[in-house]
């Protein structure tokens, strides 16, 4: 009886791990990071670098500078805003609650960077839209699933959900998949059963 | 009693407070207008007939993907992608699938990377069909309609033929195309791109130069390039005003940089050089059909094989002990990416798809998020609108080119 073989294992070197649009694959070599490290030395926390797409985090006070910086900076043109939205980290960390995560394209270099800061409930996230127009639907979604709320956005209120949604942000880690309340579907008298137990997420 | 987790704060901002003067009318236009493609509600405050101010309001259609998406496995999520944007399904597959490959680092092979951009191409057709048909019946062309969607059913039919189905069509998988390509699908393809360069043709007699079509898109709904990007408008409504940014050539994903294409750039950034970069753009797909055709080897891997991401060939599954156990532990734990955050971005018909997901290294991904095109495009049209006609709000809403199950997700 021969030995049950394992599953294969994950390629060391994976075919996305390309050195072709930003050059050295060292991430303090990288512009960006070097240049906001320069200007932000307080701000600037840490760098990652996963398949090669770099995120950089920084203070939550300064984020609307760092990104108005790499939008400005002639050797780095951050030009376009691809996406603003947050991540949960309940399960993940203790504090701060949330990441705002900014994607940012630069359309003259061909790069992505990704920029972020962390953020509690109740605090203010410097908000996006004096420097890009766009972001505007992006934070209102993100203070609408999230509750972060940007401080200076000239029209936060909830974009998806009705006005009047009263049941909180969900998606945020603690708010169940079917909501707070039972919902009876018109013709009906009761509401549909809930199902227990499912999808439980599996611990890591 | 409900118990709510935590207090919504109530933020009402001055320009909800709209307060008409006597000149002013406001106008509430949908969720059920036959001209809004789908439930956009779109609140207009009217002077005479001109629009002075304009506010979309989505959410009709909101279904809560991304939350759906957190609570399944990764495989489990390919049939959603299906429902965001359900007029080009197979880009949306393609988008998740893509992303979910560069956070686990598999490649699929290069036969299926072939197949996949014919599909993705094709399926650009056929929405570019679906918006040019809707667009014009918008505006008061009726028959171009006709013709589109007669040639839609073409590519619909060759959906069928691959996957078995015709809208949402769950075509892609993580690692590749686990079903054979039928034998005769490549002479269908290449027959819909003999056929299809003349039905191009019909469009534009019907319209390019149709008095008519020129009036009613011609200086309307003029973006300018600093404001496209500013807005972050990405597909047609950013290379309509003359931006070249298309991910295909940018970023080149698949094997797009072997592909000779062009990228059709307008000049004036209005509704009617929107227009020509569409109907250019299903040419340049044609185009790259063919090269894929050419190019696509006629037997290999459809599916990549060497890694646990992949659902193993189901020859093999009925054959070996060890493809049997991994069949059963993807079917019944999934699989585990490693730890770490991707985003991967593709050239949807509408402007960049782009999937962000955080992996915490369990079976289910911790955040995905759908950056999807119309979403972001569709904020410009209150930019657009302000002091246009009434009667130009139905050319501007078309004219983005959105599907509101993209749009809510």
């Amino acid at each position: 009886m021969s030995e049950p073989r394992s599953l294969p294992a994950t390629p060391e070197t994976s075919p996305w791990d390309t050195t072709e649009y930003w050059g050295p694959t060292d991430p303090e070599q990288h512009p960006a990071v070097r240049l906001v490290r320069e200007r932000f030395p307080d701000a600037f926390q840490e760098v990652v670098v996963f398949r090669d797409e770099v995120t950089i985090r920084v203070a939550r006070p300064a984020l609307r500078e760092v990104v108005d910086f790499l939008r400005t900076h002639p050797e780095l043109r951050y030009n376009h805003l691809t996406d603003i939205t947050a991540v949960d980290m309940l399960y993940l960390r203790e504090r701060p609650r949330f990441d705002v995560v900014v994607q940012l394209y630069s359309i003259p270099r061909r790069q992505r960077l990704r920029v972020k800061c962390g953020v509690d409930d109740g605090e203010m996230v410097p908000s996006l839209v004096p420097i890009f127009a766009g972001a505007n639907w992006l934070e209102r979604e993100c203070y609408d699933m999230f509750g972060i709320i940007f401080e200076g956005h000239p029209d936060l209120r909830r974009i998806l959900l009705p006005e009047d949604w009263d049941e909180g942000h969900p998606l945020r880690k603690d708010y169940p998949l079917r909501g707070y309340r039972d919902y009876v579907q018109p013709g009906y008298e009761s509401p549909a059963p809930r199902i227990r137990g499912t999808l439980r997420r599996p611990g890591p | 009693m409900i118990d709510f987790s935590q207090p919504t704060p109530v933020i009402l901002s001055e320009v909800r407070q709209i307060s008409p003067t006597r000149r002013e009318l406001v106008l509430n236009m949908g969720p059920q207008h036959p001209s809004t493609h789908g439930v956009l509600r779109v609140r207009l405050t009217l002077e005479g007939e001109t629009v002075i101010a304009c506010d979309p309001v989505i959410g009709y259609l909101h279904r809560g993907v991304e939350k759906l998406g957190e609570s399944h496995r990764y495989a489990q999520f390919v049939p959603w992608t299906d429902r965001t944007d359900y007029v080009a399904a197979p880009s949306n597959n393609l988008g998740y699938v893509l992303a979910v490959e560069k956070l686990c680092g598999i490649q699929a092979p290069e036969r299926a990377q072939y197949w996949r951009m014919i599909m993705a191409e094709l399926t650009r057709i056929a929405s570019h069909l679906v918006w040019l048909g809707t667009h014009a019946l918008d505006i008061g062309a009726l028959s171009v309609s006709l013709y589109t969607f007669r040639d839609r059913e073409l590519i619909l039919d060759i959906f069928e033929k691959f996957c078995g189905a015709r809208l949402t069509t769950n075509m892609m998988e993580i690692g590749g195309f686990s079903r054979e390509i039928p034998p005769d699908l490549p002479e269908m393809v290449r027959e819909f791109c003999r056929y299809f360069p003349k039905a191009i043709r019909q469009y534009e007699d019907l319209l390019t130069e149709n008095p008519i079509w020129l009036a009613r898109t011609k200086g309307v709904g003029v973006i300018e390039p600093e404001v496209a990007i500013n807005y972050g408008l990405t597909g047609a409504c950013l290379r309509g005003s003359g931006v070249n940014y298309d991910v295909r050539k940018a970023m080149p994903y698949l094997l797009y940089d072997r592909i000779d294409f062009e990228v059709p750039l307008g000049t004036h950034g209005d509704v009617y050089d929107r227009y020509l970069v569409r109907i250019e753009e299903m040419r340049q797909s044609i185009r790259i059909i063919e090269q894929c055709l050419d190019q696509v080897p006629t037997d290999g891997p459809l599916m990549a094989y060497e890694s646990q991401y992949v659902i193993p060939p189901h020859k093999n599954v009925m054959t070996t002990a060890e493809d049997m156990q991994r069949h059963f532990i993807w079917v019944i734990k999934g699989f585990s990416p490693p730890k770490g955050e991707v985003y991967h971005a593709v050239e949807h018909s509408k402007g960049e798809l782009g999937y962000y997901i955080v992996s915490d290294g369990s079976p289910i991904p911790y955040r995905l998020r759908i950056r999807s095109p119309d979403f972001v495009n569709l904020q410009s049209l209150p930019y657009m609108a302000q002091g246009a006609m009434l009667a130009d709000i139905v050319a501007l809403i078309g004219t983005i080119d959105i599907v509101l199950g993209s749009v809510d997700r």
